[in-house]
């Protein structure tokens, strides 16, 4: 009997080339024209409002708060669509065009074909989240650089003393680019890969793209009321039925409230002691978990 | 030698939605396809023969029976190593060009650098995309869509290629360059199983024949014994003469035990009679 090539799951170049395919099919889908129009608007805000900031108060701080803010949220917003859509999408549409038939019939293993799939999502959304990162940094180092000036040049104009010009200078600065502010963007692709491969189950079992898009995002809803569901299972004098319901919510649905963190970072916050970490970790499990659950229902699934 | 097909006692039921019996697609079908040879498994719409052909690239599990690939279990990724399939109406990812696909599909069976390279060049010469080479597949016509859907089934040189209705929706001069590629299969030694219901092309590339009528084998063996008509003997001739007729006909009259059933001149078919008119006349 002659023996053919041993084909065994998890090979890392199978799984690259089906990475890499993901990501060009993507690009290729005009997914990065949302990357021009961020760049467009950042841009555009910095270069029409920078003479604005003439202010001595804290008003110049206001607006690098809201360009962090703007920016993150544009981050989350993106992200979450992309990796709730973009893979929602391309499962079944592999599906429907047969091309998933041409795929199998060579010697690609079905958890090869998921990681692939998965990770060329991630990998799309890796590298917006960094080029947004990158222009964010940008706009707020530019706008931070004036905003110090004008607002010191203003306390020492007014006669504050030398240590309370220092501690607003270092204040302002503090609503600059900052480690932490990359770590947020670190937790928004965190979310983003937890949300995407709750996609990919759910499209693992799913007939029809809209069914595993609007479930998608529904369960990324009741992610972010996690907490009120483990209070409901935790807590005292709670009916039994209750307490079940809040048990199935939070032993199923990620916890999408842990990832709010960046509403504090967004303010100039530090991240709690170990909470990245955490959230590295958390995210790692449930990225795990889902693409585990996947491979059980795709392994036996019939085409 | 070792056959390069085996499928023994093959059912495979499905269960529609809202139908509370299920339905049997195939029923106990078995078949043996040797090394090398062209087998055309033909039936009418619905009659299992996809059925059987995704059983054995394991797109679907048996209900019970056995499916193998030169001795391999089909249900085994390994055995697939060796395996090339081409689809019924494949769509492939239209934001690649000819040569991408051929790239990727490369990829995926372990092919790199210049051997993939010489390996994509070799194929699209050989279903004649040389210059759409480069064209994104949306633009390609449906015969083209076919023949770059052979090269990539071909790609890890596979000892087995499966074509699920290679024809289908292609004009006559498509699908004589899709016969023509089967020919060619056949000569290298490549074992071709094939699904069609367009009889006269499986006639024509054909080994053995096997027909497959709601999910059962009704009939199956060499094509030459399943055509021959046992008692009947054809006689060719160029040339003849009207006496030379008349002299066969009293002689076949005088023998007592032959009946002469029918002396006519033999015609050609429509689709010869198309390629000729298109694409065999010289340019004026």
């Amino acid at each position: 009997m002659s023996r053919p090539a041993k084909n065994r799951p998890l090979n890392p170049r199978r799984i690259g080339v089906i990475t890499m395919h993901t990501f060009t099919q993507l690009v290729r889908m005009k997914v990065f024209y949302f990357l021009g129009a961020f760049a467009l608007i950042l841009l555009g805000s910095n270069l029409f409002e920078i003479q604005d900031l003439g202010r001595p108060d804290l008003e110049g701080t206001d607006v690098l708060r809201s360009i962090r803010s703007w920016s993150l949220g544009t981050m989350t917003l993106f992200s979450v669509v992309i990796g709730v859509v973009a893979t929602a999408l391309l499962l079944p549409r592999d599906v429907e065009d047969r091309t998933l038939y041409t795929i199998l019939a060579k010697p690609v293993p079905r958890l090869d074909y998921l990681i692939g799939k998965l990770g060329g999502v991630l990998l799309l959304i890796f590298i917006s989240l960094a080029v947004m990162d990158l222009l964010m940094t940008g706009v707020l180092a530019v706008r931070t650089h004036f905003v110090t000036a004008e607002q010191v040049a203003a306390a020492t104009r007014s006669g504050w003393p030398p240590d309370a010009v220092e501690a607003l200078r270092q204040d302002t600065l503090n609503q600059g680019p900052t480690w932490e502010l990359h770590g947020a963007v670190l937790v928004v692709f965190l979310r983003a890969a937890v949300i995407a491969s709750t996609a990919m189950l759910i499209s693992t079992f799913s007939t029809s793209t809209l069914f595993t898009t609007i479930t998608g995002f529904l369960v990324y809803f009741i992610g972010n009321f996690q907490a009120e569901a483990r209070r409901l299972y935790f807590g005292e004098g709670i009916d039994p039925l209750e307490k079940a319901l809040g048990m199935a919510v939070a032993v199923i649905f990620p916890d999408f409230q842990l990832y709010n963190v960046v509403d504090t970072l967004i303010e100039g916050g530090a991240f709690p002691p170990g909470r990245l970490e955490m959230l590295i970790g958390l995210s790692g499990f449930y990225v795990v978990l889902h693409l585990f659950v996947s491979w059980i229902v795709f392994a036996e699934k019939e085409f | 030698m070792e056959p390069a097909v085996e499928i023994r006692h093959l059912v495979k039921e499905f269960r529609p939605a809202g139908r509370k019996l299920p339905l049997r697609a195939v029923d106990d079908v078995s078949l043996t396809i040797g090394a090398g040879e062209v087998y055309g498994l033909i039936g009418p719409n619905g009659s299992g023969k996809s059925t059987t052909m995704k059983a054995l690239l394991g797109l679907v599990q048996p209900d019970s029976g056995v499916c193998r690939i030169f001795g391999h279990d089909s249900l085994k990724v390994d055995s697939r190593q060796q395996v090339g399939f081409l689809p019924e109406n494949p769509y492939f990812y239209k934001h690649l060009s000819g040569a991408e696909t051929l790239r990727f599909y490369g990829k995926l069976c372990g092919l790199r650098g210049t051997a993939l390279e010489g390996r994509v060049k070799e194929l699209l010469s050989l279903v004649d995309l040389s210059e759409a080479g480069d064209r994104r597949l949306g633009g390609y016509s449906k015969g083209m869509l076919q023949r770059i859907g052979l090269a990539q089934a071909l790609v890890q040189e596979p000892r087995l290629v499966i074509l699920d209705e290679p024809t289908a929706g292609v004009d006559p001069i498509g699908s004589r360059q899709i016969r023509d590629l089967i020919f060619n299969l056949k000569e290298r030694g490549i074992t071709v199983f094939l699904c069609s219901h367009l009889l006269e092309q499986v006639q024509e590339v054909c080994d053995r024949v096997g027909i497959i009528h709601r999910g059962r084998m009704v009939k199956e063996g060499p094509l030459d014994d399943l055509l021959a008509l046992g008692d009947q003997t054809e006689l060719i001739l160029k040339d003849a003469s009207p006496e030379l007729l008349e002299k066969i006909r009293g002689l076949v009259a005088a023998d007592g035990g032959a009946t002469l059933l029918r002396a006519d001149r033999p015609k050609t078919t429509l689709e010869r009679l198309f390629l000729e008119e298109t694409s065999e006349r010289p340019n004026p």
